[in-house]
């Protein structure tokens, strides 16, 4: 958040209609997404009640546990399920491409994309993922073989929705806050009817009106929770309904009528998204988002074992570093790929623009450590954004990335940075590598780069203070009988 | 408390609770709850008169899983709970007293409740009496000048030890993890019962730790662990001797100031309602049951509270949305304080205009 | 099927997953088998009315219980189907035909008391033919019943010839709670159960007879007969 964020919001909330926080789309848009819309029985950790999922927005499926207490029934809801989900991720991913490099390796051509509605969405599947990926199709409480396949590919899908800018499966709200900025508080912004209301609100109403619309009881919540009116006046008689007679159709119906705006809003959302142009930076991601389906599909095709329930301390570690290089990198990007964006760094000083009035090419000096002395030309920017960087700090521009330059000097208005790269081998500065006087440029602390990775030691090398090594997660009976009530 | 009865009016109260307490510390500065609160107003009722979608009632399917596993955690003597406490607390087997504390001969009265709980505690506490689980009692706290009952689930003590708060909560503890805002509402309310124990046998003999009950993954089993409530003990006995007295509150209001849900129309409800300053903030839509209305009341005044916190704060002390943007406008006058947010406002007003163009 | 179990359990002790595993799914379809050919005739309307269901339980258990324990010994070995609403007005009734012919019944099913208030302990239910100190309810009391209604079933099951999974399970359920009784998977052992609860139940006796002795004196001293069985205080008519 920034200074720019909290204006825009005042501005849209008086405009009466959301205001772009992004001039180009910074997810990757698969060809054919898969909307998946789950809802839960209120009071349980993971009692699925039904869910709307495809990627037809005509023809969505609709699947529903008519008794979520029942819990053959709950397996049979995920094995569904899985029937239409898994064909999807099959499909895609296994169409693999091997990329020649120092060390080749494998990537999908494409990979799958699940959109749920929310946060609470992600959530959820992460929780469908864990109670079914231990399940065991033979033996006792035996369950169809989709359910524990589906269970590892959720698990895996809700993890990697942890990593910033990984496009595999992505929560909308999430999504649309991230391009466009409404009249109302952040947790309002959760309610999708409502956020959408801001972006898109029908003809001839405004944003707040549409908005408000998502608090009348008409109005059936995005999930996964359901709305407890609807449990209490509808949703418990369809299944007493469906207890007495066997029939399934009260149930369906009661929870279609829940599934289908949201579904239809989703569809909406994606239009909205789809005009956006996508940013360079997100069709990369994309690219290392396909690497891992990639590796996920040979670990399972290889007979590797489930996710373990918890990570070990260096895993964790790992992967919490992982997830900062993640942030980091597409925070950088982000900002690098559109001005925007940018515009929100500059608000808050880490970030400057302005016109080149002065550059010194002749400029040469030995730098710390160094022998010879070496072209650091300087160029001297005129901005009037409140710079909050001081001297000797590290910069780079979206104009010239691959360049990075160093603060010399800053004074009200004026900053002068020090060119250290990127000016070819020569004596003096090769043709075009310098900004010229006239340019305007921006300057950024960002750095878009990967940025390193602290070394951890290998899994057999834990340090005893983190319990030593630790043993690898084989899961047992009672994870496949672990009684689900 | 007359005043407070007569806004009532012939309308049933609604009881204050540890959750609505934590609710109303959580904001100390609203007058409206303070007062609602205080006079037992029935919310629910008071938002549906007004025709707001009651998003707050407990689904039926919640109530029913959170009262089955409360049963299960009690039942036989509340076994289960017995060896969650030998494992958690590493109780002696000897200690393995329960009281029901609702068996109080008939005298079903909130007063007599609370004495027969009161002196149980403190035979209890001078070591007489052989409980160690001490089921449904019920404790008084004094709010802002009204005199509050509350229920904890149980309370739990150990000879020779302390009493512990034990709150019995039907979310999942999933693979030693549960939701993070589940923990802390339960935390704030379990805060408010340490609270009010302390009241009766001293700060040093009820402990902070506050013992969990939920189900373990996707089981039904109870399993428990204990959650350190210090920070909220802190923010709530700061925000309670915060609270402005009720009397002083009333002292505002008009002579016949009636809030009587039965009898007014429904416009004479929300004239009255109108007439005591809120205080709204997006947190309210999560912990009060007005807050539906005090939020289109907010955004009727403009007030840039109602976009949250961060956007308050970014604004530097503008209220209201006309003024933050007329401050942005190159050329408009400006307040002397205003003067740094004004120059800020413009460049980012300027700048996104670039950016957006 | 106790064969099976043993079996299970030294495969288990063993480490011998495999084995346990295989013996397991024979066990469970021995089970299937027993519960068809044991279980059946129970899915008729029940021949016993409900307070006979409710003393016979009760009768097993041999210490006040809670509707919803009686409900599930009733159904567990006695194949018997009560909803726990049928049990909330019982007590009431038999009160009112107490009163109205005190002892023309040869049994009652009544309140225990507490020891403190000997007021009706909320939602317990036992029998008028045990002597008070067994109907008093003191500190310890729900413990000891506790361990006590556990070893009676335990020692019932191994009375039997055969009895059904629901029975074991029950058991098992139980002893979950007992130091050293079982984990709560798997079938229960009755011995195991029977020691466990034992010890356990020689830690707590002396002292909750002492309260218990002490309170029924001051009933019998105090109550009129019907009191003694159903509570005093004002609202012993209404709670059940």
């Amino acid at each position: 958040m920034s200074l720019l964020h909290s204006y825009v919001k005042v501005r849209a909330r008086e405009r009466g209609r959301a205001l772009p926080r992004a001039t180009v789309r910074h997810i990757h848009l698969a060809e054919a997404p898969m909307v998946f819309v789950p809802l839960r029985l209120a009071g349980e950790a993971a009692a699925p009640l039904a869910a709307m999922v495809g990627t037809d927005p005509l023809h969505p499926t609709l699947l529903v546990v008519p008794q979520p207490r029942n819990r053959d029934l709950r397996f049979q809801f995920l094995a569904d399920l899985g029937a239409v989900l898994l064909p999807y991720i099959d499909r895609i991913s296994r169409q693999v491409e091997t990329v020649e490099a120092k060390t080749p390796f494998d990537r999908c051509l494409d990979a799958p994309q699940i959109v749920v509605p929310s946060a609470g969405g992600v959530e959820f599947t992460a929780k469908l993922g864990r109670s079914s990926r231990f399940r065991r199709t033979t033996g006792p409480y035996a369950v169809e073989p989709a359910v524990p396949m589906l269970g590892r590919w959720l698990t895996f899908l809700a993890e990697q929705s942890e990593f910033a800018g990984s496009s595999l499966m992505v929560a909308m709200t999430d999504l649309l806050t991230a391009h466009w900025v409404t009249g109302q508080s952040a947790p309002e912004d959760g309610d999708l009817a409502a956020l959408l209301g801001w972006i898109d609100p029908p003809d001839g109403m405004t944003g707040p009106e549409a908005a408000a619309l998502a608090d009348d009881p008409l109005t059936p919540p995005a999930g996964p929770d359901t709305h407890p009116e609807f449990d209490r006046q509808e949703l418990q008689k369809a299944i007493e309904h469906y207890d007495v007679t066997g029939s399934t159709d009260q149930v369906e119906q009661a929870l279609h009528g829940q599934l289908r705006p949201t579904w239809d809003r989703m569809w909406q959302a994606i239009g909205l998204l789809a005009a956006l142009k996508e940013s360079p930076g997100a069709t990369a991601r994309w690219e290392r988002d396909r690497v891992h389906v990639a590796m996920h599909r040979a670990w399972i095709d290889g007979g590797g074992l489930p996710q373990g329930k918890r990570d070990s301390a260096v895993a964790a570690a790992k992967r919490l570093a992982r997830l900062e290089a993640a942030q980091q990198s597409f925070e950088a990007t982000r900002a690098f790929d559109d001005p925007l964006v940018m515009a929100e760094y500059r608000a808050d000083g880490v970030a400057f623009a302005g016109e080149v009035v002065a550059v010194d090419l002749t400029r040469r000096i030995v730098p710390p450590g160094g022998k010879r002395e070496v072209p650091r030309p300087l160029v001297t920017i005129e901005t009037s954004d409140p710079v909050r960087l001081g001297r000797g700090k590290k910069v780079r521009s979206p104009s010239r990335p691959r360049q990075s330059a160093t603060i010399t000097a800053i004074s009200e208005k004026i900053i002068t940075v020090q060119i250290d790269d990127g000016m070819g081998r020569g004596a003096q500065p090769a043709e075009g590598s310098v900004p010229g006087v006239g340019t305007v440029i921006c300057y950024t602390e960002l750095d878009p780069g990967e940025s390193r990775r602290a070394p951890l030691p290998p899994r057999e090398e834990t340090p005893w203070t983190h319990g030593g090594p630790p043993p690898e997660y084989v899961p047992t009976d009672d994870d496949a009988m672990e009684p689900w009530s | 408390m007359n005043r407070l009865d007569g806004i009532r009016g012939g309308t049933p109260g609604q009881d204050h609770n540890a959750r609505s307490i934590a609710a109303l510390a959580a904001n100390p500065a609203c007058d409206r709850r303070a007062i609602l609160d205080a006079a037992a107003i029935d919310k629910p009722l008071l938002m549906k008169r007004l025709r707001f979608d009651d998003r707050w009632g407990q689904s039926p399917f919640a109530i029913q899983r959170n009262q089955q596993f409360t049963d299960l955690v009690k039942a036989n003597g509340a076994a289960h709970l017995l060896r969650l406490l030998r494992e958690l607390l590493d109780l002696p087997i000897e200690e393995a007293g329960y009281v029901n504390l609702e068996d109080v001969g008939g005298h079903e009265g909130h007063l007599a409740r609370h004495g027969h709980t009161r002196r149980v505690i403190k035979q209890t506490a001078e070591g007489l009496g052989r409980a160690t689980i001490l089921d449904r009692p019920l404790l008084r706290l004094d709010v802002a000048g009204a005199q509050v009952y509350l229920e904890p689930d149980v309370i739990a003590f150990q000879l020779g030890g302390m009493f512990h708060i034990v709150a019995i909560k039907s979310f999942a503890i999933l693979d030693d993890q549960a939701d993070t805002p589940k923990v802390s509402a339960a935390a704030r309310e379990a805060a408010v019962y340490v609270h009010a124990l302390r009241d009766v046998v001293g700060r040093d003999l009820v402990s902070h730790d506050v013992i969990l009950v939920c189900p373990k993954d996707f089981t039904n089993a109870p399993t428990a662990t204990t959650v350190d409530v210090r920070h909220q003990l802190v923010t709530l006995a700061r925000q309670l001797s915060r609270l402005t007295r009720i009397d002083a509150l009333l002292d505002r209001l008009p002579e016949g100031f009636s809030l009587d849900l039965e009898t007014l129309s429904s416009g004479e409800i929300e004239a009255a309602v109108a007439a005591i300053p809120a205080r709204y903030a997006p947190q309210c839509l999560s912990a009060c049951e007005l807050s539906h209305l005090c939020r289109k009341e907010a955004h009727l005044n403009e007030q840039v509270d109602a976009l949250g916190r961060i956007v308050r704060d970014d604004l530097g002390g503008i209220e209201s949305v006309t003024t933050a943007l007329r401050v942005a406008t190159p050329g408009e006058p400006v307040a002397d304080d205003q003067a740094e947010i004004a120059e800020r406002l413009r460049h980012v007003a300027r700048i996104y205009d670039e950016a957006v163009a | 099927m106790g064969k099976l179990r043993t079996a299970i359990r030294q495969a288990t002790a063993a480490g011998r997953h495999a084995e346990a595993r295989a013996l397991r799914a024979r066990l469970r379809e021995a089970e299937r088998q027993w519960d068809t050919g044991v279980e059946q005739p129970s899915a008729q309307p029940p021949l016993v009315p409900v307070r006979e269901q409710v003393h016979r339980a009760l009768t097993l258990l041999g210490a006040p219980t809670a509707a919803k324990m009686i409900v599930a010994v009733d159904e567990s070995f006695f194949g018997g189907q009560m909803a726990n609403t049928q049990l909330t007005s019982l007590r009431r009734d038999e009160e009112k035909s107490y009163r109205s012919a005190p002892g023309a019944r040869p049994y009652y099913l009544c309140a225990a008391l507490t020891s403190e208030l000997l007021s009706p302990a909320r939602g317990l239910l036992a029998l008028s033919t045990w002597e008070l100190p067994q109907r008093i309810i003191g500190p310890l009391s729900p413990r000891t019943d506790f361990l006590t209604s556990a070893i009676r079933l335990a020692e019932h099951l191994m009375r039997l010839e055969s009895a059904s999974t629901g029975a074991f399970r029950l058991l098992g359920q139980l002893a979950q709670n007992i130091p050293g009784g079982g984990d709560g998977f798997g079938p229960a052992d009755p011995a195991k159960v029977i020691a466990a609860a034992g010890a356990e139940l020689a830690v707590h006796q002396e002292r909750d007879q002492m309260d218990r002795r002490e309170a029924a004196a001051r009933a019998a001293d105090r109550l009129k007969p019907v009191e003694r069985l159903f509570g005093t205080g004002l609202k012993s008519v209404r709670s059940a």
